[in-house]
């Protein structure tokens, strides 16, 4: 889901140089619009320190990580706080995802039925997180409505799988007309139920860029507040060593 | 008078030996089977209390109301505070101990730490290093090992031989374990394998590790927490009426219905159905053991009644001599009474012995079988309880009395014109 | 024929004391019989009702179905094959389609065994017809424990979220229209047993199975079909079989000092004739009776404690063992926790191996027991004998 996060809010500044090209009049088709998300995302070198809240029973975590991010594919993590969790690290290549703490010193690849656990106690998995963030490979995506969404101006699209093997087999978003970011996501079972929900509550500008700054992440289907994703600092264009992207870099 | 009566008994054998060993052996097999008893309706619900019931169990409310799956997220905080206290102020009389039950998955890494081979793990963690741990006596490690050796040290765990033959572990290899923390982060530890155990069950046996309680809150991130803490009698004899007045004790303590964070006890009873099952096996054990009582008592009537035939010819010469018949009736109901009490007194400290033997080694019907060698429910073991003490003892005393003065009541129906042609006889 | 009919009559002349000792050894064989009779009935009923719920003739599973590993239950399915098909269209099998699912009673996850059943089959006997049921909720039979540990009862709806063959999540929400009471333990916790059908098409694993269950009265069901293994009762039912000799091997020590306790009466009896029938004896040498008859005669008294016994066990065991198996005795329903499927009652069976094999052992017993004081006849002098002198 980190990952998701990133892309959602880094397309922004690149989408905003595209906006006044479209009327405002005529409708965009639902995948040009798609597309527009997806192409403002990635593309970049970014390093981001962002605080994941987690509402549990008893009470509330933080947890700080610190994350180097190239285009859609290559990313890494390290957590920051608390204690405990510093240290780990997490790599993920592609499709697949490692993870190393230090007291065992053992990269553990996470697949499988690890991928469906939950990510540090929040509502996403390693599965969310894992998920191909070009969404318009996989849906092909509607306009059904217009809407007003955190005083922004938003399309709500439909979006439907057209690929067999994905989690979710509908979604709905709510992008920024002018920004094309999206402020809002809904996904859904394939019968029909909604199952989680993604809302940004804040963005902010960051160099010329649109960045949200508060998410809440919620797995509906079970009691609870959610899980809460706080922007605290983003470097955009940034320069990333590219050995960090290693399984030798876990271990360091 | 005693003294007579005793020196007659010590020197004739046929009055005294062969009328002990009789009730010493009456009374010591009705010890003996008591005591078996007593044990044998413990394991219907042994294994229940030693691995999850416990006597009684302390949890969080919320953790107990969805017990099932384990909720560590909902365990109980400040452990060493709240078992302190139970030890040294509140139920001293109980053997307090906490548990931590979690799943998770073991990784086998290969000679590049990557994984070579994983699987589905269940898991329970005990204090196995304190050196006051009654966890040793309770879940019977030792004696379920099958390759390997106990662990002796932090960071060693227990597998489950079925579970390490999938994963091709050896005892002396590293596995980690992957689980997540009592706040759901993912929890990875590194534990040396000590050694595999046989549980009995096919469930246990297909994954299972036995670790050390500090290594488990350690690397759950539970520290001065556990999930449950269970309590039991010193003796590991359930007492539901003392379970209850306990329970109700802590619950008035400690518990606040208020707060799904406090702590709740229960009683072995009241958890998964047990109530029921002790019952049964009560009324079965009472009727086992009436029924056993009843035959020794004519057992042993019978072998009065054979005693005082056999001295037919000793009593007709002391009636000859003058003796009062009163006066022999009397004391043959002595003598009864000496040999009851030897005989009764032997046999319960036999059958005590004989109880107590069986009690510590318990005898392995496991071993009847082919290819079983069974954690729990195979070992099965005598109970001696303070009733295994007095059971034998007053119905071999009573029995040897009643035999003796039904038979010696003849004694006033021998007529002494007979007695000569008796003794011709 | 003199000495059987000699070692009755000495018997039934010493009166009280041989019937102390012929009822002690009564209450042992009613005793062994009855508690034999309970474990038994327990071992056959639990064995019964595993096989008409659970297990029917045995079952093919798929070959990467493993009931005790939960992370492969997700790839063990697939389609029925040709021979198990026939079967099936023949009515001597049913295949069960498992998955793993999440439900959300009261807002926490609970992880179940989603299992997909054919409403109409009758190869077991699970409620499999209540799932026969027109509606816009998906029906879902589940068993009482399973009831009991969600708080979920007949006409509550709670969400279930599964992942069909694709990976992509599904989620609906379902109508609980039976709770079924079942003794069998393995058939309801965690389970949540759905239609067959409507479950393919859910989970889009159309004609897919994970298990097939064989009839009881299906005839030589292939032993081999590729990607399917053929798990006998015998296999199924190897732990429970297990478990029930292991308690009834545990009960046999009672056996033992029951037992034990009625040949000391018997012993005791034994030396007492000897000692006081000394005379009898002599006399019985001086007749010309060889030792060995004598020896033979005594023990013969001995030995037949054992059938009196065994007639007078017969009149108050008979109707006491009767009634019990007629009535059964009440069982807690806990009982199946321990994976014991009794049932509410437990009818002891007692079989004629049971009671045959008991009297001889009791026999056997009480004639080696009658017989060893008896060796002290070998070595009397018959002069001695008549004197009434025992060396």
């Amino acid at each position: 889901m980190k990952r998701r996060f990133f892309l959602n809010f880094c397309f922004i500044g690149i989408a905003v140089i595209g906006i006044a090209v479209i009327g405002r009049a005529e409708v965009p088709s639902g995948d040009w619009i798609l597309k527009q998300v997806d192409e403002n995302i990635g593309s970049d070198n970014k390093i981001a320190v962002t605080q994941m809240i987690i509402h549990g029973r008893r009470g509330s975590r933080a947890i700080k990580s610190k994350s180097w991010i190239q285009g859609i594919d290559k990313s890494f993590t390290e957590y920051l706080a608390p204690p405990r969790e510093q240290g780990t690290k997490m790599l993920k290549l592609g499709d697949q995802l490692w993870m190393y703490t230090p007291s065992t010193d053992r990269t553990i690849k996470i697949s499988g039925h690890m991928l469906r656990q939950s990510v540090m106690g929040s509502d996403l998995s390693y599965e969310d997180m894992m998920e191909d963030p070009q969404l318009h490979k996989i849906y092909d995506a509607e306009v059904i409505a217009e809407e007003t969404y955190l005083d922004r101006p938003c399309w709500i699209l439909e979006l439907t799988s057209s690929e067999i093997e994905v989690a979710y087999y509908t979604r709905k978003v709510w992008v920024d007309r002018e920004r094309f970011v999206i402020l809002r996501e809904e996904r859904y079972a394939r019968g029909g139920k909604l199952l989680k929900t993604t809302e940004v509550k804040e963005t902010v500008r960051i160099q010329n860029r649109w960045v949200p700054k508060k998410i809440v992440f919620k797995d509906v289907l079970k009691s609870g507040k959610g899980t809460e994703f706080l922007m605290e600092s983003i470097e955009f264009n940034a320069n990333i060593p590219s050995y960090i992207f290693s399984k030798a870099a876990l271990r360091k | 008078m005693i003294k007579f009566l005793f020196k007659g008994l010590v020197r004739d054998r046929s009055r005294s030996l062969f009328p002990v060993l009789t009730v010493m052996f009456g009374v010591m097999l009705t010890v003996w089977l008591y005591s078996w008893i007593k044990g044998a309706e413990n394991t219907f619900i042994e294994s229940s209390a030693k691995f999850s019931t416990g006597h009684v169990k302390i949890m969080s409310r919320a953790y107990a109301e969805n017990a099932s799956q384990i909720p560590n997220d909902l365990a109980l905080i400040g452990i060493e505070e709240l078992l302190k206290n139970l030890k040294k102020k509140d139920f001293p009389e109980f053997i307090w101990t906490p548990r931590i039950r979690f799943a998770g998955l073991i990784d086998v890494p290969d000679e590049y730490g990557e994984t070579m081979a994983q699987g589905p793990v269940a898991g329970l963690a005990v204090d196995l290093f304190s050196p006051r741990s009654p966890e040793k006596e309770i879940i019977n490690l030792e004696k379920s090992i099958i390759r390997g050796r106990l662990p002796e040290k932090p960071g060693e765990i227990l597998i489950s031989d079925e579970f390490a033959q999938k994963l091709n572990l050896e005892p002396g290899e590293t596995a980690t374990l992957i689980s997540s923390t009592m706040y759901g982060s993912m929890a990875v530890k590194n534990f040396y394998v000590a050694g595999t155990v046989r549980f009995g069950i096919a469930a246990m046996d297909r994954g299972t590790i036995v670790a050390d309680i500090s290594d488990i809150q350690n690397a759950l991130d539970m520290e001065d927490a556990a999930g449950e803490i269970l309590g039991f009698f010193k003796d590991f004899m359930y007492r539901n009426k003392k379970a209850d007045e306990i329970k109700a004790a802590f619950n008035l303590r400690y518990s606040d219905e208020e707060d799904e964070f406090s702590p709740v006890m229960d009683t072995l009873y009241n958890q998964n159905g047990l109530a029921d099952i002790l019952a049964m096996t009560e009324v079965f054990s009472g009727v086992v053991v009436g029924i056993f009582i009843v035959a020794m008592s004519i057992v042993l009537w019978n072998a009065g009644l054979m005693g005082n035939i056999r001295r037919y010819g000793e009593i007709g010469v002391r009636l000859a001599m003058g003796e009062d018949k009163g006066h022999i009736y009397r004391s043959i109901i002595a003598e009864s009474l000496i040999i009851g009490c030897i005989g009764s007194f032997l046999g319960t400290a036999l059958g005590l012995a004989i109880s107590y033997y069986l009690q510590v080694k318990g005898i392995n019907v496991g071993s009847l079988m082919k290819d079983a060698s069974f954690m729990f429910g195979e070992v099965m073991r005598a109970k001696i309880t303070p009733v295994s003490f007095i059971i034998g003892f007053f119905p071999g005393i009573l029995a040897t009395l009643l035999g003796a003065s039904i038979s010696g009541i003849g004694i006033y129906k021998r007529k002494t014109s007979q007695l000569i042609r008796e003794l011709e006889a | 024929m003199i000495i059987p009919k000699l070692a009755l009559r000495n018997l039934l002349g010493a009166g009280l004391r041989t019937w102390l000792n012929v009822v002690v050894l009564s209450f042992s064989f009613v005793a062994i019989i009855w508690t034999q009779g309970l474990y038994k009935g327990m071992g056959d009923q639990a064995v019964h009702s595993m096989i008409d719920v659970e297990y029917g003739g045995g079952q093919y599973w798929h070959e990467k179905y493993d009931p005790y590993d939960p992370l492969s239950i997700q790839d063990a399915h697939g389609i029925v094959p040709a021979p198990l098909k026939k079967m099936i269209d023949n009515g001597q099998a049913t295949p069960v389609l498992i998955t793993q699912g999440v439900i959300y009673p009261s807002g926490r996850f609970q992880s179940v065994l989603l299992k997909g059943i054919d409403p109409s089959q009758t190869i077991i006997s699970l409620p499999s017809g209540f799932l026969d049921f027109e509606g816009e909720e998906l029906p879902a039979l589940i068993g009482s424990r399973m009831a009991k540990s969600t708080g979920l009862k007949v006409g509550d709806t709670v969400t279930l979220r599964w992942r069909d063959a694709f990976g992509t999540f599904d989620a609906m929400d379902i109508l609980i229209v039976q709770v079924m009471s079942t003794t069998v333990q393995s058939v309801d916790e965690g389970q949540l047993w759905i239609p067959l059908k409507k479950m393919q098409e859910l989970t889009r694993m159309e004609d897919e199975t994970t298990l097939i269950i064989v009839s009881k009265d299906a005839v030589n069901p292939p032993a081999d079909v590729r990607g399917w293994e053929f798990k006998s009762l015998d296999v199924l039912l190897k732990n429970i079989r297990e478990l029930v000799e292991v308690k009834t091997a545990g009960a046999s020590i009672m056996y033992v000092i029951l037992l034990l306790l009625a040949m000391l009466g018997i012993f005791d009896t034994q030396v007492l004739s000897i000692f006081r029938r000394r005379k009898e004896i002599g006399t019985l040498m001086a007749m010309g009776l060889t030792r060995a008859r004598i020896i033979g005669l005594f023990t013969l008294e001995g030995a037949m404690h054992s059938v009196l016994a065994a007639i007078v066990a017969a009149v108050y065991g008979i109707p006491l063992l009767i009634y019990f198996a007629k009535e059964g005795w009440a069982m807690p329903q806990a009982i199946d926790s321990y994976g014991f499927a009794i049932g509410e009652k437990l009818f002891p069976t007692y079989s004629a191996g049971l009671v045959i094999g008991t009297t001889l052992l009791v026999l056997l017993v009480t004639t080696i027991v009658s017989f060893l004081p008896t060796r002290k006849i070998a070595k009397l002098k018959p002069t001695d004998a008549l004197r009434g002198k025992l060396s």
